[in-house]
This record gives C-alpha cells, structure tokens and sequence, in this order.
C-alpha cells in the first residue's frame, strides 16, 4: 500500500473554530498539544490504545494469578475444571469414527478464558503476551523506521549529487526488494547459526523479537525517506539556511540545528501511521511464519495458529485479529489527529 | 526531460540487476541450502551428490553459476525449479500471472468505484454525520489485516453461513480460469476481490476527500461556482478530474506492487494458484530458480510502476529535482 | 504428512495388516477391485510429485501410485489389498527363478508377447538398457546404494556416461542373467520397486519431463506439473498375470494439482473429485467423522516417528541422559499432536508393528513388562538426569516449521526444561532441515524426523537409520542423523543379512534382537507409528489398500 506523506504548510495555520488569540505567541509544539487534546476523537483513540498497552502489559499476571498457565509450553495432557467437572484440554474427536483431536472450548472462566489451542495453551494468555510483542516490534520498528529515514534523508537532501542519487537508488532497491525472501533467509541463518549471529558486542538470539523489528524497519524506510528528502531540499533553499551559510556555519551545525528542527515534524506526524503499519506488516510476517519465532507469541502468530482451528475453535484466530484491528485503527486515527493538531492544513500527497 | 526518462530508466535495469544479485547471494549464504542435496531425493550417496552438483553446474564458481541461471532463465527459457525438474520456471509464471491479473483488476475495479462514491459522498455531505461515518468506516477498512479478513470471510461463507441461503452459491476455494467457465471464474473471485480491495477503497476514500477538499479553494474553482455551474457540477466535472491525478498515480503504485506477486497473502489464504502463491511455496522450499523469477516479476513491476509515477510526476512537476 | 510432498516419502509394506480402526462402518477386504470398467477416476493433490518425474530418478510414493500400473519390473508385489499385497510374484518374468552361485546369480526368463505402449515389443536388451540408464542418468536417488551389487556397477557410479553392465547382466534370447558381487537378501525387492521398472532400450539416458513408454495397461497422456497428470488406457495391453499386472477399471485416470488441502476436501465431499492425495486438515475430521464416517479408510502405516540424540554431542552422550528424556516423553501426548489414538499409536523402539523382526518392547514406560507404552515415569527420569550429571545444559530441540512436527518440537521444549535442561526450539524450513540434521557439521543435539519403509526389511530400518556404514562425517547426506555407531550391533547386523539370504525366519529373530538393543541404548526417543486416511467420494467402489503402494487407484471403480 502507498503511504501517507506529509507535507507542512508553510507556517502556523488557525484551525477551525480556533482564534488567532489562541495561538499567539506560543511555540507551535504547545499549540498542537493543546489542539490535539481538544480532539475528542483523537482522545478517545489515545485512551484506547494506551488501554490495549495496559492489557497487554497485564499478560504475566492473568498468566500467573488468574490462569495459572504456561502460555509458551504446550500442555497437551493437561486438565482443567470446568463446572466442578475435570475435564481434558485437549479432547478427542467424536463422530463414528473419533479421529481427530479438540481443544477444550472457552470457558469464560479465570483460566482458558477463550478456550485453548492446537497444543493447549491458553488462548487468552497467548493475545496477551502476543499484543506485547506485537506492540514492542511495532513501536521499536517504526521508531527505528523514522531515525533511519530522518539521517538518511538528510544527508541526501543536504549534500545532493551523486550522494543523493545514490542513496535513492538504494531505497528503490530496499522497496521493490522480497520482503518475505529477506525474512526467511535472515530467520535461517539466525536459527542455523550455533549462538546466533554476532557483530562485535551484540549477539542476535534467532528468538529475538528484534529480528522482525529490524526487517520491517528497513523495509519502511523508503516510505519516509520520500517525504523527508524533498523537504530538507526545500528547507536549504530557505533565507534563514542561505544566512547560515554565509555566516561559515559547518554542515554539522547546519544540519542539527538549522534544518533537522524543521523536518522532524514530518517524522512526528508519520510516527503513528508509521506503527500501524509496521504492526499490520508483523502480524502477516507472523502469520506465514516468518516473523515472531515459536514459543514466542504475537497477534499474528497466534492468528496462524488459529487457522488450523478456523472451523472448529474460531475464537482463536478472530480474537487476535479483533485487537489487531483495534490497535491499528486507535493509531490511525490518533495519527490523523496529530497531523491535525501539528498544520491542520497538511495535505496528503503522493510519494514522490 | 528525455535524459531524466533515460537515467529513470537506466536505474530501473540497475535496479534489478542489483536484486538479483542479491537474492543470489542470499541464497548462497544461508546455511544448510544445498540445491544439489534437494536435486538429489531422498538417501543420496556422496557420490549421486557430487554427480548432480556437476550435472547441474552446482560445482562452478558463483558468478558463472549466476550468469547461467540468468541465460537459462531470459535466453533459453528452459530454468527449471529445484523442487520439481518437470517445473519450467518461465511457464509457471505465465501460467499464473492471469491469475493474479483476475484477482487484481478485478478489486482494482471495485476499489476505484467504491473509494470514488465514499470520497464524493464524504466531500457532498462535508458537515453532516455521514462524512466522519464514512471516514471511520474507511479507517476501519484500513486497519484490517487482509489474511485475517479473507479468514474471517472464508468462515463464513465457507462453513458458518454456508448452507444458508446467503452463502450457498459461494464455491469451494480455489480457481477456475475465466477461458474455462467465465461464471465459476466469477463466483470464485467475488470473495477475494472483496476481501482484497477492501483495505484500498478506505484508503483511497480518504486520499480522495482531502484531495476534494485541498481543490474546493483553487481558484478555477471558483470561478465555475461564480459561472453558476451547479455545485454537483463543479464536484463531479472539475474538481474530481483535478482530484484523480494523485489518485491515478497511487493507483499506478499499487497496481504494479499487486500485479506483480504483492498479493500474495490474498492468494494464500484463498488458495488462489497465482504468483503470489507460487512466490510464497517456492520461498517455503526455498526453491532458488523460482525464487529468482518470481522476484524479477515482482520487482520488474514495481519498479517500472514507480518509474513512470516518477517520470509523468517530472512532466507535471518540474520542481522535482531528478535524483 | 509432509513426507508426501517434500519429497521423502517412501513406500511401504505391512506383513499382517488389514483395514483396520475406523468403526465397523467400512472394513475393506482384500476382495475389492474387479469393478465395472469404465469412467474417469479424478483424483487431487496439492502438488505435483516433488523431483524428477523420471521413473528412475522420482522417489515419491505420490508417483510410485501411478507408475505401478503403467511399468513393469521382473518381478512385483501382488495388486491386492491386505497381508496378500506384500507378496512378491512374477511380472514381466515367467517365474522368480531360485538364485545361484551362493545367491548371486539370477537368471529371469521374460514373457512372450509383451509390447511397450509405443507399439515396441519387449526383449532382453531392453531389461539391460534399464539398468544401465539407471546409471547414465547420473542422479537416480539409490542406484549407488541398492544396485550397486551389480557386477560392473561401480564403474558405472565413477564414470556415468560410458555405464556398461556387460559384465553383470548378460541377455541371451527372453533369458536375462545378473550377476551381483555379493549375495542380496533384498534383490527381489529391488527389482520390485519402479527405479527398476523396464524401459524401452531407446529412452535417452536424461532425465524425461514424463514418463516414457511402459508395458502397464495405461500409459502418460499429460505430465503438466502446475496442471494435471493423465493416463489413459495402453492399447497394446493384454493382461498376462492378473496378480502381477491386473486390466485397470477406470478408461482414464487424472491427477490435478493445485488446489489447497481444504479445497481438496470439499471436492471429494461434492464429488467434483473421486479422491484426495494429501492427508486432511485436522479441522475437517470431526466433519469425516460425523457426516462422511462411510467414505473414510484409515489404515495403519509401517512408519516410525521419532526424535534421534546426537550421541557424541553434549549432553545426550550420556545414555542415562538419553533413558531419562525417553521416560519423561508422554507419548499420549504426542500421539493427540498426530491426531489421536485413532490416527497414531505409541512405541518406543525402531521397528513399526507388523514388519519383519518386531516384536513389541517398551522399557521406557511404567510398568514395561507388557512391551506396550502405558504412562511416563518422570520419577526415574529424574533420578536419571540427576545421577547423569547432565542438569543445567543447554540443548537445542531440531525440528521443521510444518505445524505437526513444530508442534512435536514445542513438546520437547517444555519436556526437556522439565527436567532441567535450558531447551530452545530451532524450526527450519522443512527443505532444509533434514539435510541439515544430517550433517556433523552443525552439531545438531536432539532433532526430529520420520522414516517410511521402502520394502519389508528389517535393516531398511534399523541397518540404514541405525548402522556404522550410514554415517558420512560433514556431509549433508548421513541418513544415521543420531551418528549411532556401536559395534557389536554392527556385527550383529551384517550376521542377520548374511543369515537372511537363506533363512529369513531365523535372521528376523536375529533383528528383533537388534531391534530392542538399539532401543536399550536410547539413540532415539521413538514416539509413534502413523496411520493414513483415504477420503473417497460417494461413487467410488472396490476401495483396496496394498501395505506396499497404499490406496490401489487402477482397482477402484467409478462406473
């Protein structure tokens, strides 16, 4: 899907049913704030996403205090009581011919809440500590996304030439690149490798959730890269920038403090469309099996796990999907009412 | 203008070459893959090994070996898969490619109308509660995963609803070429062409209405309402057509990103036999010709996609400085 | 499951089994066949057959099912159902003749009249070309491992292109005589299986894209891999042997490829398709179960299960470290990751039920006098890993990502951090997995895999998966994945083949021995033997399952 890019107007806007007395004489990051609070809707996603954060925070303890379960350790022989009955998670099939087995159904009680799946694990205990994951790759990818994408963009942007040139070849490559290729072959060489990968002091664990976190990174950086380049070239050609310049301020200077402050809005703004996206792109990445690697859970690996379940136990594959579809459309709006807050009359534009 | 179309161009081949090379590589490098070994079946000795690595050219150093699979592949078309010898690499994406055109034009056909009637309706009734409905309603489009969204509809219309009335004519997953029956070929793809298209109306929905909304101020505008045009009119004739230049090119993107493999997790959860399927079993088995040709495919169109947005972008804007 | 379309499948072959489980509703005797004749029979896979589709190069038993009714070897295993399908019986030969020269001359009196579908008749130099070309192909699977024995043929492994078997195979009007370098307990099983089915002298030695002429009562008409498989009737068929080579019932039989397992399942269930190749979801068995109990066969397979120890890989060089995962291991457990006691049942040792030289044994159980696996013992297990001294390490658990054999893998994650081990899953690509759990290199400790028969011997099991000569250091192909070498067991085995050429009862006896002696030593933790589900639509009558090729599709009829 094309991405969202941001292009500022040129100064301090008034918003709608806003006064010119409101937003005189205060910074433009105060103005958004207060402008952001104001927007009921975007409030109200805030408030929604930072519950999912809390409930997924609360993982350990439905685990450990209400369940009493082992989301990550399959559970195969276990037992459960379900109306003063002790009864078996995982059930043979019935029918003439018994063939097949069952996870036990939800029981709407402290432990198998939604019931369990193909290895009776507790499915709410596996969203829980999914939406973790799911939440942290999120984040930390899109943050790691926007860091990136900033320097390279302004280092393209400020020297130009063939540096420039350069470096936009290199985003057409990582875009038209195989996602999916570069997730397998990189989760198999982690798994193959005895003790991970090692750069110098960093050791990469083929569990380690930062393995999705760093491909999907990469893989966005060119969705910001865009945006962020063209405005650091219309940035330099602006008088404030040319009288740097001519004063002998050095490219550092010039950079850090004449022109990064004007183009991090536009990271800012990006940031919470950014973390929809890259929790869409691991939940697929988990789904085929290429992102969040066994025992670990996300919301997409517990969907994948629910697919073999669809027709009997559907709970499992729509619960985790619910959320998904919650977090995201929290962060979209909430990303739409920053953008509102920051320039309310920032237009959505093409990549270019 | 030419010599930007040219330079465009030129990085496109190095583009791919570029990928290529490092699919390749990639391939080489991860441990554990050995193609001769997957050749060989199932108890080979050391000996069968070492005779179809030879047999193969498996024995040859890494750039000859990746110069003929490239003219095995582009010169004499006979690349076969790893995986199966009777597999032609070449004709196996022919073969799937209408699939994916199927699958593709036809949400395609679908999104464009759907996002034109929500962006139009949204902008029409601009103050009123169906504008933010809309928008909420698209932002929910938006915010779906589309495997889990066509699992959701395969529930339903496969097994939950199947035997009702509603769901009744849905037939079993699968494909059947419109040449064939151009009724199944219907049947069958209603589903995915729902479930795939829905992610882009909400998405180009909204492109639409801020687009409308960005276009109500221009002055040409303006002076159509001053001419006394009605307002449906003005929105329909003026600012629409103005509205579907970004829309065109966006569409553009995506178009070549789904044509070329990119939906594949449609096809997946479908079992749609396209090149998104055909990408995703052969990454599974790690099936290196394939692997490379359905890469190649992919990324031929995404990049040739962004290279015209890029290039009718240049023509219309000549401020965008050719990088 | 995944055997049948990765690529290593075998075939298989049950002394004494029947069609068994599945309710009374449908018991399939070994009448069956016989049919009217007539009809297409449609049938559905996932997936083309994985490899070559030559016939003596592909090692699935997805083509294996076809080729058997459009080739002939010398010799086959009988086209019926039950105990009687393990037979061998003579095809394009007048009789199995007795060996000589101490079991290493065979001479083969071939039939009269017999044609190849290209209208060509059958002769002696065409049995020689076959064998030959087996060899100039260069990448036929087991040319240097089972037919090797031919008089002549290491030359041929050396130098593929000037293959010359003179020397061991001399042609004499319809008599053809081999001459091995030493006598071979399982030659006529070799002979028996399709690498050895005969070709006309003129195929060229490479790889075909489908199968050439053959002398079967059907023949190739399409080999699309993305598309379909068709065979039509030969025309030059006479049935000379009903038992070798039976007269097919359907006029025209099709494999078509490409649909998902659950579509497959919803065709057989409408009857847009006569049968399914692949095994069913498992969210569908409650649907076979109820709705469907009449068109279900469930047959057991002679397969084995199991995880293999690196036995000189910290820590399991310890055997007591080895017993105590092998008590801890809830086999109950793992049979419902199978599908439940109807779909898999318990063992601990190598050998499945039913196959030469079992005879049930299970120490690794409570109460193990019964040979059969009741309940773990995690008190002994325990006691075990504390006296081994192995506590505390860190072991990684070798499976592949399907989701039956992940699901195994996650088991033994939890079962090894149990008893105290620090245990993590390492899930590679299926494609890759198993070559890797066989090379040295990577120092795999604990791994899964699974083993089908490929004719009824005891040492295709215990000498190939089990047997010093099976490992080959830092290579990808070292079928001995726990790198179990342990010699006395070894000359016990090499005694049991040399006593098998004249007396197979006895040497059986002898592997039976064998059989619970590896067990002792724990170079596995063994877990189940699979069964095998055939989903037939409602029009398919004369259901018959032969232990060696499964599901007889020529013999069913949809007329």
């Amino acid at each position: 899907m094309a991405e969202f890019a941001y292009e500022p107007g040129p100064e301090v806007q008034l918003a709608a049913g806003e006064s010119a007395k409101e937003i005189s004489g205060r910074s433009p990051w105060r103005i958004a704030g207060r402008r952001l609070v104001r927007n009921r809707l975007a409030m109200a996603s805030l408030v929604l996403f930072v519950l999912v954060v809390a409930v997924s925070l609360l993982a350990p303890f439905y685990a450990h205090h209400l369940a009493h379960t082992d989301p990550f350790t399959s559970n195969l022989s276990g037992t459960t009581v379900v109306n003063g009955k002790r009864v078996d998670v995982i059930q043979q099939g019935g029918g003439l011919l018994g063939l097949g087995e069952v996870p036990i159904r939800p029981t709407w009680r402290s432990n198998y809440f939604m019931g369990a799946d193909n290895q009776g694990r507790d499915v709410m205990a596996r969203v829980l500590y999914g939406g973790r994951s799911s939440l942290q790759i999120g984040v930390a990818s899109a943050v790691i996304c926007c860091v990136l994408a900033l320097a390279l963009g302004l280092i393209a942007g400020f020297f130009g030439g063939w540096v420039d040139a350069g470096l936009s070849r290199l985003m057409d490559l990582v875009w038209a690149f195989p996602v999916y290729l570069l997730a397998i072959s990189l989760a198999t060489v982690l798994l193959t490798k005895p003790g991970g990968l090692k750069w110098g002091p960093v050791t990469v664990d083929p569990a380690s959730l930062w393995v999705p976190t760093l491909i999907i990174a990469v893989i966005y950086i060119p969705y910001v890269y865009r945006p962020v380049r063209g405005q650091v070239l219309s940035v330099r050609e602006k008088e404030y920038v040319e009288a740097a310049v001519s004063q002998g301020a050095s490219n550092l200077r010039l950079m850090f403090s004449d022109i990064l402050p004007n183009v991090i809005s536009t990271a800012i703004v990006l940031l919470p469309l950014m973390i929809a996206t890259t929790i869409l792109t691991e939940s697929a990445l988990s789904f085929l099996g290429i992102g969040v690697q066994a025992p670990n859970a996300s919301w997409g690996t517990v969907i994948g796990d629910g697919q073999a379940l669809l027709y009997t136990r559907p709970l499992v594959a729509i619960a985790p999907g619910v959320m998904i579809v919650l977090t995201v459309l929290a962060l979209n709006v909430l990303g739409d009412g920053v953008r509102d807050a920051l320039d309310p009359r920032a237009k959505v534009r093409v990549r270019e | 203008m030419l010599a930007f179309v040219i330079r465009r161009l030129a990085g496109l081949v190095v583009v791919l070459f570029a990928i290529t090379v490092l699919t390749f590589l990639i391939f080489f490098a991860t441990p554990g893959l050995d193609p001769s070994r997957q050749l060989a079946g199932r108890n080979p000795t050391p000996e069968t090994i070492a005779a179809v690595k030879h047999q193969f050219g498996l024995d040859r150093p890494l750039p000859v070996r990746y110069a003929l699979m490239m003219k095995r592949l582009f010169i004499s078309r006979d690349l076969v898969s790893y995986g199966n010898q009777a597999l032609k690499v070449v004709p196996a994406i022919t073969s799937a490619a209408p699939v994916d055109f199927s699958l593709v034009i036809g949400a395609a056909v679908l999104w464009v109308v759907g996002s034109i009637v929500m962006g139009v309706l949204a902008v029409t009734f601009k103050g009123s509660i169906l504008d933010p409905l809309l928008m909420i309603v698209a932002l929910i489009g938006i915010s779906m995963p589309v495997f889990w969204l066509g699992e959701v509809a395969n529930l339903i219309t496969q097994d939950r609803l199947h035997n009702t009335f509603l769901f009744s004519w849905v037939p079993p997953l699968g494909y059947t070429p419109l040449t064939s029956n151009p009724w199944q070929w219907f049947l069958h793809l209603l589903i995915p062409w729902i479930t795939l298209s829905v992610l882009y109306i909400g998405f180009y929905a909204r492109v639409l209405r801020a687009n409308l909304l960005e276009v109500q101020s221009e002055d040409y505008v303006r002076t159509a309402r001053a001419k006394g045009l009605s307002p449906r009119r003005v929105l329909l004739k003026h600012m629409l057509r103005t509205s579907l230049i970004t829309f065109v090119s966006l569409f553009g993107l995506d178009f070549g990103v789904l044509v070329g493999g990119g939906a594949l997790l449609t096809e997946v959860v479908f079992g749609l036999p396209g090149v998104g399927l055909l990408t995703y079993r052969s990454l599974v088995a790690l099936d290196l010709p394939v692997i490379m040709a359905t890469v190649i495919y992919g990324a031929f169109f995404i990049t040739i996609m962004s290279a015209l947005v890029d290039i009718v972008y240049a023509r219309l804007d000549p401020r965008i400085r050719p990088a | 499951m995944k055997r049948w379309f990765v690529g290593f499948s075998g075939v298989l072959l049950v002394v004494a089994l029947v069609a068994v489980g599945c309710g009374s509703a449908k018991k399939s005797t070994p009448k069956g066949g016989g049919g009217a004749k007539g009809g297409t029979l449609t049938t559905v896979a996932n997936a083309a057959p994985s490899g070559s589709p030559d016939p003596q190069v592909n090692y699935t038993l997805q083509e294996w099912q076809l080729l058997i009714f459009t080739h002939d070897g010398l010799v086959a295993f009988k086209r019926t159902g039950g105990k009687e399908g393990t037979k061998l019986v003579p095809d394009l030969a007048e009789s199995i003749p007795k060996p000589t020269n101490g079991g290493k001359t065979w001479a083969f009196t071939l039939r009269k009249g017999i044609k190849f579908s290209n209208g060509q008749p059958l002769k002696g130099k065409d049995v020689k070309a076959t064998f030959e070309r087996l060899f100039k192909i260069g990448d036929s699977p087991n040319a240097g491992t089972w037919y090797n024995v031919i008089q002549g043929a290491d030359a041929c492994i050396k130098t593929p292109k000037t293959c010359d078997l003179s020397q061991g195979i001399t042609v004499n009007g319809n008599i053809v005589t081999f001459k091995l370098t030493t006598a071979d307990p399982e030659w006529l099983d070799k002979l028996a299986v399709p690498f050895a089915f005969i070709l006309p002298a003129s195929t060229p030695a490479k790889n075909v894209s489908i199968p050439p002429p053959g002398t079967g009562p059907y023949m190739w008409a399409q080999y699309a891999p993305n598309k379909q498989i068709k065979l039509v009737r030969n025309p030059d068929f006479k049935v000379w042997s009903a038992d070798a080579q039976p007269a097919g019932n359907p006029d025209t039989i099709v494999q078509k490829f490409g649909l998902t397992v659950e579509a497959e399942v919803t065709q057989v269930e409408n009857g847009q398709a006569d049968w399914m190749f692949d095994q069913p979801p498992s969210d569908r068995l409650g649907e076979f179960s109820n709705k469907y109990a009449s068109q279900v066969h469930v047959n057991p397979l002679t397969s084995t299960w199991y995880f293999a120890f690196n036995v000189n890989e910290k820590p399991f060089d310890n055997l007591k470290a080895r017993q105590a995962v092998n008590y801890a291991t809830d086999r109950a457990a793992l049979v419902k990751i199978a599908g439940g006691p109807k779909l898999a049942v318990p063992t601990c040792q190598v050998l499945p039920p039913n196959f030469p030289g079992y005879v049930p044994y299970c120490p690794y159980t409570k109460n193990p006098s019964s040979g059969k696996w009741s309940a773990p013992d995690l008190v002994k297990a325990k006691a075990l890993v504390a006296a081994s001294g192995t506590k505390g390490a860190s072991v990684k658990v070798n499976t592949d990502t399907t989701d039956t054999d992940k699901a195994l893998g996650l088991y033994f994650v939890g079962l090894l951090n149990k008893l105290g081990y620090k245990a993590s899953l390492q899930a590679l690509s299926a494609d890759i997995q198993y070559p890797y759990i066989q090379n040295s290199k990577n120092h795999v400790q604990f791994a899964f895999s699974d083993w089908f028969q490929d004719y009824p011997a005891a040492s295709d099991f215990l000498n190939i998966l089990l047997g010093c000569g099976s490992i080959h250091p830092n290579s990808n192909s070292s079928p001995n994945i726990a790198e179990f070498c342990d010699k006395g067991i070894q000359a016990q085995m090499d005694h049991a083949g040399q006593v098998g050429i004249t007396d197979p009862t006895s040497a059986n006896k002898v592997w039976a021995q064998i059989d619970h002696k590896v067990t002792d030593q724990a170079p596995w933790v063994a877990m189940y033997n699979p069964k095998y589900i055939d989903f037939l639509s409602k029009r398919v009558k004369g259901y018959l399952f032969s232990p060696q090729w499964y599901f007889l599709l020529d013999q069913a009829s949809v007329k």
